[in-house]
């Protein structure tokens, strides 16, 4: 052992014991045996119906780019819904614990939750929600759609892809084992120099989050670079630069963030790793160390990595907004532009995240006036999205309010922004609940983006749409709770309050608090009117079917493959011809789907290669949290053979031969014709982007040229 | 069918919170009831950026509510244009308002920064001829008390700051294990106070009265209980206050300090007072930090602390 350690050690079990298990906690017991009762209803079911077979042959052994984007999804929808319940402690607890008098339950002087368990609470809110929510939403709906809006099969590496998947999978499994075993961090989900030196954090805690998020870092770095070679070498033919759906656009830049940032983040983790194992003196404030010189590190990949979960997000409204504005995007070039200025200036800006830390004012006003220019580009997007809007059909489907109130949460969180990015006004807000309710607009923000794609894409993967009403009644619900909590939010950082205090001090903030609580009830009751959103939809799938033209309105590639997408994307590969090659394909009339001839195509095989490596990297990060020695050496040693094992397998591919193809083909336009009414104009989903005319289609329209819309097989109407 | 009219209504309900904004007052709202320069500095700022942004936020916001009423499918009185995707002169405006406001906010972002900057800021230098001698204070924290040190009267106080108003005070701020955040809402905004580091801050109270200080930034278990109160009093009290604790009995050298700075959650908040302060005693406690001294957190208050808690609530009940 080079560092001192607290507490009990063994060969055996590292710093394991009995006692870390929580099973006095009132709260961590009773999850645990629901979680655990969940897990084995999950385990009998799967066995009763004789799924292991298909869980296995469909869905863990898959390279196909959009079910590992589907699960990267869910898994971000259940780490989601962790964050949130974090998310609802926190707020309960300083809602309880205001004033001295405040009564305490468990243990706890005020409140129900110690200053300590309080700690971990939001510090895994922040790491789960940015790290294993909002990253894994995104890059599954990237991992989903690009391929297909570049006219891609698969990505270009789709081994790679599953690798990514599964050991992000690792990095969610194991921030959940902290739950149940032993403690998380306490020191924010960027850690603060120096709590996570082992004085001042001698448990596991800080060890759990150093290598949740280092796993993280390696699947998005992972991720990055497949998405980066596909968008690069993948386009369809045809599809120059200038052609590239703007959601693409938005993810080649958000990657060259990912590829380029996150390795500072793995250096920054890494010599804290140092400290804590073998006793050096990175970032401790003695013996030569510099704590200042951490959080330069960490926010240096950190402020890339908010532009890094944003611009897909933009991306994501870029795409639906001219949808249900029945118009194409307004200022393409301007557009992508302002994309790269906002992932080129993310470099310059990181120092805005720690102004009170006494820097010179000449440095201080360099980063100021940086993060400031951030706000032109972020301000010719709203522009732009605007003027979108201008001149259009304005349809007010689930996926455009959805992205109307991201629209206004950005404009909040901008107007905010602007005012933290005054050192002058930072020093009064820097690290009050102003900030957090800035940093919250913003990832709202995306919240709210990912869920207008998730309805907006919905029926080009499933083949069926999501219930419109329940869809509204989720929006309604869920702003309801982000008004409630935010603006009490903001107007408590007027009055002081700052975050993350355990015991609120101040009685005349608990009003506002109380107030957020009626908040998290609507976030509560939009949670399960999201589960009711789920449940009605799969029920009624049969009633909402569509085409492949989802909306009507549409006007990317990857509207023009049958929904659900077959697992080779493309019978065969389109040529491209325009910027807007669906709309532009309805305004020509080419809107028949079938080829005029059919090709072998080659595809990826399955391989449980990657699932076995994501296995071995939890065991990895556990062995390596808890201490243990033998496993860390002996799981280490098992991916390095396994890789190396599967870099001789040559036989990576199969070849799907003509016949069968055009055998799968009909058999998708046969069913999409059977179950598919067809779209009728004047209502929505059946009038094109393009029309002719100004005046709102009439009926009887559908099928005109120009018109675009054609039944599934092309020739119906 | 009235119900869905009905419904249509009710989930324009969800915006209803923003009406609580009417309840604003200065009342509690400690950002905007600034009682020294450099808060007032502050709120300036704040006023001119927020002045500046809303202006140009706002009217955003209400073209897109206007677009979004004139442009709906149903019945919308929009022409609809489906080939208008380009216009110079609106992207030269779309581009030029941003640059131009940011170009703007620019000028008085440096301006505010030099005002403001805590090692030296020159909204306080017009106060100081008019103040006289600035009083020097150390400011010290542990885990997790505040020790401010007035070294010139050899004494220290826990958990309170008394300062005399009219009179600039020149802070250096240092921590012995990690980092807080030394903030008083109505009087400074923040600084970092670091471990084996030295910041500084300044502050001028133009008003006699009582202001609440506290740590911003986590530093773990203790953190939500540092508070300090902030008293601005006249130059005699000032005086007459000095020379009480000149008179307390507990005395304070390095050696006593290294008891006194063992973690401790201090949840009465009382104040304590030292005299006879060792000279030098914030250079000796930064050299020793640097050279590694450590005062380390038992494990009893670093996981789910209920036991520590409990025994802790116990000694404060008595």
């Amino acid at each position: 052992m080079l560092v001192d350690l607290q507490g009990p050690w063994s060969p055996l079990l590292g710093r394991l014991a009995l006692s870390q298990i929580p099973y006095e906690n009132p709260i961590l017991a009773p999850l645990f045996v629901v979680v655990a009762i969940m897990g084995i209803a999950i385990i009998a079911a799967l066995s009763y119906y004789g799924k292991w077979g298909y869980l296995w042959r469909e869905w863990l052994t898959t390279v196909d780019h959009k079910k590992i984007g589907i699960m990267y999804i869910i898994i971000g929808l259940v780490m989601l819904f962790r964050g949130f319940m974090d998310g609802l402690m926190i707020r309960t607890q300083q809602a309880m614990a205001v004033g001295p008098d405040a009564a305490g339950y468990m243990g706890a002087l005020h409140g129900y939750l110690t200053p300590y368990h309080f700690g971990q609470i939001y510090s895994a809110h922040g790491v789960i929600m940015i790290l294993l929510a909002a990253t894994p939403l995104l890059v599954g709906i990237m991992n989903v759609i690009v391929p297909i809006q570049v006219g891609a099969r698969d990505m270009a590496y789709p081994y790679l892809n599953a690798v990514g998947l599964w050991i992000t999978a690792a990095a969610a499994v194991l921030v959940m084992a902290s739950l149940f075993v032993g403690d998380f961090s306490h020191n924010g989900w960027f850690g603060i120099a120096p709590i996570f030196e082992l004085p001042y954090s001698p448990g596991v805690g800080v060890d759990y989050w150093m290598w949740v998020m280092q796993l993280a870092a390696l699947g998005s770095t992972l991720g990055s670079i497949n998405i980066l070679a596909t968008i690069v070498k993948m386009r369809a033919p045809g599809m120059t630069w200038l052609r590239l759906p703007i959601f693409t656009w938005a993810s080649l830049a958000t990657n060259i963030i990912a590829l380029t940032s996150f390795p500072a983040l793995t250096v920054a983790l890494a010599l804290i790793g140092f400290d804590r194992y073998l006793g050096t003196h990175f970032f401790t404030a003695g013996l030569g160390g510099n704590l200042m010189l951490y959080t330069d590190l960490f926010w240096l990949w950190g402020h890339p990595e908010v532009y890094f979960v944003i611009l897909p997000a933009f991306g994501m409204l870029s795409e639906i907004i001219p949808t249900f504005s029945e118009k194409p995007l307004f200022g393409y070039v301007t557009m992508v532009l302002a994309t790269f200025g906002i992932a080129g200036v993310s470099w310059a800006v990181w120092l805005h995240h720690f102004f009170t830390m006494g820097a010179g004012p000449d440095v201080i006003s360099f980063f100021s006036v940086a993060t400031m220019l951030v706000g032109i580009p972020t301000g010719v997007k709203v522009f732009n999205w605007a003027f979108t809007m201008y001149r259009g059909r304005l349809r007010f489907e689930t996926p455009m309010l959805w992205s109307i109130g991201s629209l206004f949460l950005l404009l909040v969180g901008g107007l905010t922004g602007m005012m933290l990015a005054f050192p002058a006004i930072n020093y009064m807000v820097h690290n009050s609940v102003f900030v957090i309710a800035h940093f919250h607009s913003m990832l709202l923000m995306i919240v709210y983006a990912i869920f207008g794609a998730v309805t907006y894409w919905w029926p080009k993967i499933f083949g069926f749409k999501l219930n419109e009403a329940w869809g509204k009644a989720v929006f309604w619900l869920f702003t309801a709770g982000t008004v409630g909590v935010f603006v009490p939010m903001y107007t408590l950082g007027f009055m002081g309050m700052t975050r993350r205090l355990d015991y609120v001090f101040n009685t005349q903030w608990q009003l506002l608090l109380d107030v957020q609580m009626l908040g998290i009830a609507f976030y509560s009751l939009s949670v399960l009117a999201f589960l009711g959103l789920l449940y009605v939809s799969i029920r009624d799938r049969a009633k909402s079917r569509v085409s492949h033209d989802a909306w009507g309105t549409t006007h990317s590639v990857e509207w023009m493959t049958p929904s659900p997408v077959p697992f080779y994307n493309f019978a065969v590969v389109p040529h491209i011809n325009a910027r807007d090659e669906w709309s532009w394909r309805k305004e020509h009339g080419f809107t028949d789907l079938r080829p005029d001839h059919y090709e072998d195509i080659h595809m990826p095989k399955n391989t449980g290669i990657p699932l076995i490596l994501g296995v071995l990297t939890f065991l990895l990060g556990f062995g390596l949290t808890w201490r243990i020695w033998w496993l860390c050496a002996l799981s280490l040693a098992l991916i390095i053979a396994v890789v190396i094992i599967r870099s001789f397998d040559a036989d990576t591919g199969y070849i799907i031969p003509a016949d069968e193809v055009e055998r799968m083909e009909r058999a998708h336009h046969d069913r999409a014709q059977a179950a598919v009414e067809l779209p009728q104009a004047g209502v929505p989903g059946g009038v094109t982007a393009y029309g002719q005319g100004n005046k709102p289609a009439a009926k009887g329209e559908v099928g005109a040229p120009g018109s675009g819309i054609s039944s599934p097989e092309g020739s119906r109407a | 069918m009235w119900i869905e009219r009905i419904a249509r209504w009710v989930r324009y309900l969800a915006l209803a919170p923003l009406l609580l904004l009417s309840g604003c007052s200065t009342q509690g709202f400690w950002l905007f009831d600034p009682k020294g320069p450099m808060a007032h500095a502050d709120l300036y700022y704040m006023i001119i950026d927020v002045a500046v942004m809303l202006s140009i936020v706002g009217i955003t916001a209400l073209m897109i509510v206007w677009f979004m009423w004139r442009y709906r499918k149903s019945h919308g009185k929009g022409k609809y244009d489906p080939k208008w995707t380009h216009s110079s002169a609106i992207e030269v405006v779309v581009w030029g308002i941003p640059i131009i406001a940011v170009g703007f906010l620019s000028y008085y972002t440096v301006q505010g920064t030099y005002a403001l900057n805590p090692y030296d800021p020159t909204v306080i230098k017009g106060h100081a001829a008019a103040g006289g001698e600035p009083l020097e204070v150390d400011v010290i924290t542990t885990d997790w008390r505040w020790l401010f040190v007035y070294p010139k009267y050899h004494i220290a106080s826990v958990n309170e700051l008394v300062v005399p108003a009219h009179t600039p005070v020149h802070f250096r701020l240092t921590s012995t294990s990690v980092t807080n955040d030394f903030f008083i809402p109505q009087l400074v905004g923040m600084i970092d106070v670091m471990p084996g580091m030295r910041t500084k801050s300044a502050l001028l109270a133009n008003h006699v009265g009582e202001y609440q200080g506290f740590s911003a930034d986590y530093s773990g278990a203790g953190f939500s209980w540092m508070q300090f109160r902030t008293k601005a009093v006249t130059a005699e009290q000032f005086q007459q206050w000095t020379q009480r604790i000149q008179a307390s009995p507990r005395r304070l050298s390095y050696a006593a300090f290294e008891e006194y700075a063992k973690p401790y959650i201090d949840v009465s908040g009382k104040p304590e007072y030292f005299s006879g302060v060792q000279d030098g005693l914030f250079d000796h406690i930064l050299g020793e930090v640097m050279n590694g001294k450590v005062w380390p957190i038992p494990m009893a208050m670093t996981e789910n602390m209920v036991d520590y808690m409990k025994e802790q609530n116990a000694r404060t009940a008595n």
